[in-house]
C-alpha cells in the first residue's frame, strides 16, 4: 500500500519537476516554443480521448471546436478589446453550447455514422470560417491577437511565462480528466462505451452520457484552441480543419487511447519527432501511416498501454522474487 | 528471460527516440569556414515545404538556392577582406503563421541567421512581432500583400511588387479591346477575394458593369465547367480569373470549349508559361496577366534563364517570378553585406539594400530596381503581358504614386 | 433554358465520377463494414497511373485505363490482405483509423514520388460537340458513357456470376454466407479488388479533365461518404442515384444560388438527413 503511494508520487512528481525545470535546463527558446505547442495541442487531445477513449465515439469535428475556441478568443481580444481572461471562459462556454447543440443532432447516430456526421460538421465549420471574412479574416485568418494579459505581478508576454501558463492549463486539464474518470460519471462513461444496452439495463441514461462526454470534449478542444490563439498571436482556418483532427487522432492512438498519460505522451513524442525529423519532412506521412496501422492492429493501447503492461510485468516480477 | 529482453528493448527504444528529439534540437551548424575556404553565412528560410503549399515553397527555395550556389561558385562575396558564401537553412512552417514563429526560433537557435525569408503574409506578420527583439534579424518578405507594410517594420524588406498596382493597367488594355461587361470567376482565398474587390472597384469606376461573383475555390474544385457555364450566361466581354496557374488554365480551357471569345483578366498568382502546359497560345488570345518571367524585357533575363536551365535541367519547365525575385533578392543581400561590411548586423545590412538594388550588375538585372520605401517596400519596374495575335506584348506597370522612395 | 440544359449535362458528367467512386466505397462497406477512408487515395492512384502511362510509358488511352484498373485492383486487394483482414471482429472505429493510416501512406508516397505539384494529363479526346446551344467535350461524353458501361458490368457481375452472388450473400448475412460454405476471406479480397477497379476507372476517366496531385482524392471521398450515407451504406442503386443527384444538386445550386456555397450543399444535406433519419435515407440492400 505504502509503496504503491510512493510509486504513484514518483510517477507524477518526476515528470512534473522535469516539466517545471525544462526551460531552465534546455535554455533554448525553440525547444520551449515546441513544448508550448505540444502542451496546448495535448489539452485538445485529452478532449478527443474523453470522447473516443471513454465513451467510444470518434468525433471528426474535434479540430473544428479547437478552431472555434481559438477564433472566439482571437476575435474577442483583438477586435473587441476583451481581456484574454474574460475571452477564454466565454470561448469555452460558447463552444460547449455549440457542442451541445451539435451533439443533440449528431448523437442520434453512433459509431461510423457518428464519425461521418461529425466529419461533415468539421468540414462545414471550416467552410464557414473561410467564407465569413468580415469576422474571421477568411483564408488569411486573424492576426495581431494579443498575448494573455497580466494577473497581478504575473505577465505572460515572454516565451517562458507562456510556457508555464500552458503547463498550468495542461496540469489542470489532466486533473479534471482524472477526477472525472474517478467519479461516478466516469464509470457511467465506461459502462456506456463497453455496452450501451447493458448500461441502459442498469438504469444509465446513455444518451445523456454521450451528450456530456461530447460537451466536455468540445470544451477541452476550445481551451486548447483559445490558448493557441493567444500564444501564437494569429490563427487561420487550417487550425480547425479536418487534417488537424487526423493529427490529433494520430497523437492519441500512438500515445494510448483511453489512458491518462496517453494523450500527453503521444502528442509530445510525435510533435517532437516531427520537429527533429524536419529534414525528412516529405516522408512523415509515408512513415506515420504504417505506424498508425501497426498501432491499431497490434498495440491498440498505444505506448501508454504497452508501458502499463510493462510496468505490471515488472512489478509482478518483483513481487514474485 | 524473454520478458527482460523485451523490457530493455522497448525502454531502450524510448531513450533513443528521446535523445533523437533532444539532439536534433540542441545541435546545429555554426558559422565558420566551409570546405572551399569561404566563410559560411547562414540565410534562413521559414516557409511551406510540406502540405498543400509545398510546391510554392519549393519554388521560392529554388531561387534562393540558385543564387547561393552561383555566389559560392564565383568565389564568394567579400566582407572585411574575406570571401563569404551563403548556406540556406530551412524550416518548414506548413504555411501556418504560428509555425512560422516556431520555425524562425528554430533557425535563430541553431544557425543564428541575420536574414530570414518568409514567403506568405501571415508568417511575415507573425515574424514582425519578433524580428526587432534580440536576436534581431532582417525579414525578407515575399508577399505582394500591401498590408504587410502597415507595421512600418524597420527591419523588413518587401521584395515583390504590390498586387494593387496591376488592376489599372490590366483594365486599360482590356476594356477598350473587348467591352465593358466583366464577369467574376476568381479563386476564393483571401488573396483572391482582395483581388476581386480591387478589380470590381476599378472596373465600375470606369463605367463598366460587373456581374455577380461566381468565384470558386481553385484548390478544391474538381470540375470548373459548371462555374464557367454560369459565368458565361451573363454574356461577359471579359472574365476575371485566377488562382494557381494550372487550375486557372483549366478555367480558360473550359471557357473556350464553351465558345467564349472575349478577354481574360488574370490575377498575378497565375503564370502564363505554366498555363501553356495545359492550354495553347490561341486559347490565351486576349488575356492580360503578369509578364512571363523567362521572357522579361530586361538585360539580365536571357542569361539568367540559360543558367537556370543549366542548373535544374529542362525538368522544371520555365522559371517563374517566385524563382526570379527571390534569386535576385539573395544577390541583393550579398551586395548589401559587402556595402555594409558586415554579415551579422541586420540594421547595417538593411540600410544598404536600396543602394545595392540600384547598383546591381547587368547580368543580375532581371528587374530594374528603384530603392526601398520608408515602409520597407523594394520598388522595381514590372510589366504586364497582353496576348495579342499570339504574342506577349509588354505593358509597363506604373509604380503607385503613394509609394515614396527614400 | 439553355443554361439549365448546359448545367444538366455538366452535372451528369460530374455525377458519373461521383457515382463510380461511391460505388466502390459502398461495396466495401456493405460486405465488410469498413468505412474506407483510403478509397479516395485509390482514385488518386488510378489517375497517376494514367498520367504515367500517357506521359512516360506511351501507348493508347484505352491501354492506360486498363493498366490503371489492374494495378489499382491489386492495390485494393493488397489493402485487404495486409491491413483489414487483421481487424476482423474489431469495431468499425478501428477499421476507420487503420484506413486513415493507409490514406496517409498512399498520399505520402505519391508526394515523395511525384511531389505536390499539379500535373496536367494530356487530353486524348479534345474535340467539342455542340448541339441545341449546349457544348460538351468528347472526353466528357466518354466519361458519361464509360461510367454507364462500368455500372452495367458491375450489375452483371453481381447478379450473374458466382463471385458476385457470394458478394451479395455476404453483404446480406455474413454468418449465413459462412454457413453455406462461402469462403468469406476470398470474397473480401475480391470485393476490395472490385472496389479498387471502380475507383481506378473514375480516376482514369477524369484525369484528362482535371489536375492530378497527391490529395486530389480528399474532396471526392468526402462527397462519396455523403452519397453512400444518403443512398444507404451498402446500397448499389443508392450510390448510383446518389452520385448523379448530388452532382446535379451542386451544379444547380451553384448556378442559381452561388458557386462559393455549392460545396456546403453535400455536407448540409448529410447533416439534415441524419438528423431526421439516423440510419440514412434508404434501407440497405445490394
Amino acid at each position: 500500500m505504502g509503496s504503491a503511494h510512493v510509486r504513484r508520487a514518483v510517477a507524477l512528481g518526476v515528470p512534473l519537476v522535469l516539466a517545471i525545470l525544462f526551460p531552465l535546463l534546455v535554455n533554448n527558446p525553440y525547444l520551449v516554443s515546441v513544448a508550448v505547442s505540444a502542451y496546448v495541442t495535448a489539452i485538445a487531445v485529452y478532449g478527443l480521448n474523453v470522447m473516443l477513449g471513454y465513451t467510444g465515439q470518434l468525433s471528426l469535428a474535434h479540430a473544428g471546436f479547437y478552431g472555434i475556441g481559438g477564433y472566439t478568443v482571437g476575435i474577442l481580444t483583438s477586435d473587441y478589446g476583451f481581456s484574454f481572461w474574460l475571452a477564454l471562459p466565454i470561448a469555452l462556454a460558447f463552444t460547449s453550447l455549440l457542442g451541445h447543440l451539435i451533439g443533440l443532432a449528431a448523437l442520434r447516430t453512433r459509431h461510423d455514422y457518428f464519425a461521418i456526421f461529425t466529419l461533415a460538421v468539421g468540414v462545414m465549420i471550416v467552410i464557414v470560417i473561410e467564407r465569413w471574412e468580415s469576422l474571421t479574416g477568411g483564408t488569411d485568418g486573424l492576426i495581431g491577437i494579443p498575448a494573455p494579459g497580466s494577473i497581478g505581478p504575473l505577465s505572460f508576454t515572454s516565451l517562458n511565462s507562456q510556457y508555464y501558463l500552458a503547463l498550468a492549463f495542461l496540469v489542470f486539464t489532466i486533473y479534471v480528466v482524472w477526477s472525472l474518470m474517478h467519479s461516478l460519471v466516469g464509470r457511467t462513461f465506461l459502462a456506456v462505451r463497453n455496452s450501451e444496452e447493458l448500461a441502459r439495463a442498469v438504469g444509465i441514461d446513455a444518451g445523456r452520457t454521450h451528450q456530456l462526454s461530447f460537451v466536455i470534449s468540445a470544451a477541452l478542444a476550445a481551451l486548447g484552441g483559445g490558448l493557441y490563439a493567444a500564444f501564437s498571436g494569429s490563427i487561420g482556418p487550417d487550425v480547425g480543419d479536418v487534417p488537424m483532427t487526423f493529427n490529433m487522432l494520430v497523437y492519441l492512438m500512438i500515445g494510448g487511447v483511453a489512458s491518462l498519460p496517453g494523450p500527453l505522451v503521444g502528442t509530445i513524442l510525435i510533435m517532437g519527432l516531427m520537429q527533429a525529423l524536419q529534414a525528412f519532412q516529405e516522408y512523415t506521412l509515408m512513415i506515420l501511416g504504417p505506424i498508425l496501422i501497426l498501432v491499431v492492429v497490434f498495440f491498440p493501447g498505444g505506448l501508454a498501454g504497452q508501458g502499463k503492461v510493462l510496468f505490471e510485468r515488472l512489478t509482478r516480477r518483483e513481487a514474485d522474487q | 528471460m524473454r520478458r527482460i529482453r523485451r523490457r530493455s528493448g522497448s525502454a531502450g527504444r524510448l531513450v533513443l527516440l528521446a535523445s533523437v528529439v533532444f539532439l536534433a534540437g540542441a545541435c546545429g551548424g555554426e558559422g565558420g569556414a566551409g570546405e572551399d575556404g569561404l566563410e559560411v553565412v547562414p540565410i534562413g528560410f521559414a516557409g511551406p515545404l510540406s502540405g498543400g503549399a509545398a510546391y510554392y515553397g519549393r519554388n521560392v527555395l529554388r531561387g534562393l538556392q540558385m543564387a547561393s550556389d552561383e555566389i559560392a561558385e564565383s568565389g564568394g562575396f567579400m566582407v572585411d577582406g574575406r570571401a563569404h558564401r551563403f548556406e540556406i537553412v530551412t524550416a518548414d512552417d506548413r504555411y501556418l503563421p504560428y509555425e512560422t514563429s516556431t520555425a524562425a526560433r528554430r533557425l535563430l537557435q541553431q544557425n543564428q541567421p541575420a536574414v530570414i525569408l518568409v514567403p506568405h503574409a501571415g508568417g511575415i506578420r507573425a515574424l514582425q512581432e519578433i524580428n526587432l527583439r534580440e536576436p534581431k534579424f532582417l525579414l525578407l518578405a515575399y508577399s505582394s500583400e500591401p498590408s504587410i507594410l502597415e507595421a512600418q517594420n524597420p527591419l523588413m524588406v518587401m521584395l515583390p511588387p504590390r498586387f494593387d498596382g496591376y488592376q489599372e493597367p490590366f483594365i486599360d488594355v482590356l476594356m477598350p479591346r473587348f467591352g465593358n461587361r466583366l464577369a467574376l470567376l476568381g479563386t476564393t482565398t483571401a488573396y483572391g477575394r482582395a483581388w476581386t474587390e480591387s478589380v470590381t472597384a476599378e472596373w465600375t469606376s470606369r463605367g463598366g458593369t460587373v456581374g455577380r461573383d461566381h468565384g470558386v475555390d481553385y484548390n478544391t474544385t474538381t470540375d470548373f465547367t459548371g462555374a464557367v457555364s454560369r459565368a458565361l450566361a451573363d454574356n461577359p466581354d471579359v472574365l476575371f480569373i485566377g488562382g494557381p496557374s494550372q487550375p486557372t488554365a483549366l478555367v480558360i480551357r473550359a471557357a473556350r470549349e464553351q465558345g467564349f471569345g472575349g478577354g481574360f483578366l488574370i490575377m498575378d498568382q497565375a503564370k502564363f508559361m505554366e498555363m501553356l502546359d495545359i492550354v495553347s497560345m490561341e486559347a490565351l488570345e486576349g488575356a492580360v496577366g503578369v509578364y512571363p518571367q523567362s521572357l522579361y524585357p530586361t538585360e539580365g533575363t536571357p542569361g539568367w534563364v540559360a543558367r537556370y536551365h543549366e542548373r535544374f535541367g529542362q525538368d522544371f519547365q520555365v522559371p517563374t517570378s517566385e524563382v526570379a525575385i527571390n534569386y535576385q533578392g539573395l544577390h541583393l543581400v550579398a551586395r548589401a553585406m559587402e556595402l555594409a561590411g558586415t554579415t551579422t548586423d541586420p540594421e547595417a545590412i538593411r540600410a544598404r539594400i536600396g543602394e545595392a538594388a540600384r547598383t546591381m550588375p547587368d547580368e543580375l538585372r532581371i528587374f530594374d530596381m528603384g530603392g526601398v520605401t520608408d515602409a520597407g517596400h523594394l520598388t522595381r519596374a514590372v510589366f504586364a503581358a497582353h496576348v495579342l495575335n499570339g504574342e506577349f506584348i509588354a505593358v509597363p506597370i506604373p509604380v503607385p504614386a503613394s509609394t515614396q522612395l527614400r | 433554358m439553355t443554361l439549365f440544359a448546359q448545367q444538366f449535362v455538366n452535372g451528369i458528367a460530374l455525377g458519373s465520377v461521383y457515382a463510380l467512386v461511391a460505388l466502390g466505397l459502398t461495396l466495401v462497406y456493405g460486405v465488410l463494414k469498413v468505412p474506407n477512408f483510403a478509397h479516395g487515395a485509390l482514385y488518386m492512384a488510378g489517375a497517376y497511373v494514367v498520367y504515367v502511362m500517357l506521359t512516360a510509358v506511351g501507348g493508347s488511352y484505352a491501354l492506360a485505363i486498363a493498366v490503371a484498373v489492374v494495378v489499382i485492383a491489386v492495390m485494393g486487394a493488397a489493402m485487404e490482405f495486409v491491413v483489414f483482414r487483421r481487424l476482423e471482429g474489431k469495431s468499425s472505429v478501428h477499421a476507420m483509423i487503420a484506413a486513415l493510416g493507409v490514406l496517409f501512406f498512399l498520399e505520402g508516397t505519391a508526394d515523395v514520388i511525384w511531389g505536390p505539384d499539379f500535373r496536367p494529363v494530356p487530353t486524348p479526346l479534345d474535340g467539342v460537340v455542340t448541339a441545341f446551344g449546349i457544348n460538351i467535350t468528347e472526353q466528357r461524353i466518354l466519361v458519361i458513357v464509360a461510367a454507364i458501361v462500368a455500372m452495367a458490368g458491375l450489375y452483371f457481375l453481381l447478379k450473374r456470376t458466382l463471385v458476385g452472388m457470394s458478394i451479395e450473400a455476404m453483404a446480406q448475412d455474413r454468418e449465413g454466407a459462412l454457413l453455406v460454405g462461402i469462403d468469406t476471406r476470398r470474397v473480401a479480397l475480391i470485393t476490395f479488388a472490385i472496389s479498387g477497379a471502380l475507383a481506378a476507372i473514375a480516376g482514369a476517366l477524369i484525369a484528362p479533365l482535371v489536375l492530378v496531385f497527391p490529395t486530389m482524392g480528399a474532396v471526392i471521398i468526402l462527397k462519396a461518404f455523403v452519397i453512400v450515407i444518403l443512398g444507404g451504406m451498402g446500397s448499389v442503386p443508392g450510390a448510383i442515384l446518389g452520385g448523379y443527384l448530388l452532382a446535379l444538386a451542386e451544379t444547380m445550386a451553384g448556378t442559381y444560388v452561388a458557386f462559393a456555397f455549392s460545396e456546403l450543399i453535400a455536407f448540409a444535406l448529410l447533416v439534415l438527413v441524419l438528423v431526421f433519419r439516423p440510419t440514412g435515407l434508404f434501407q440497405k440492400g445490394v
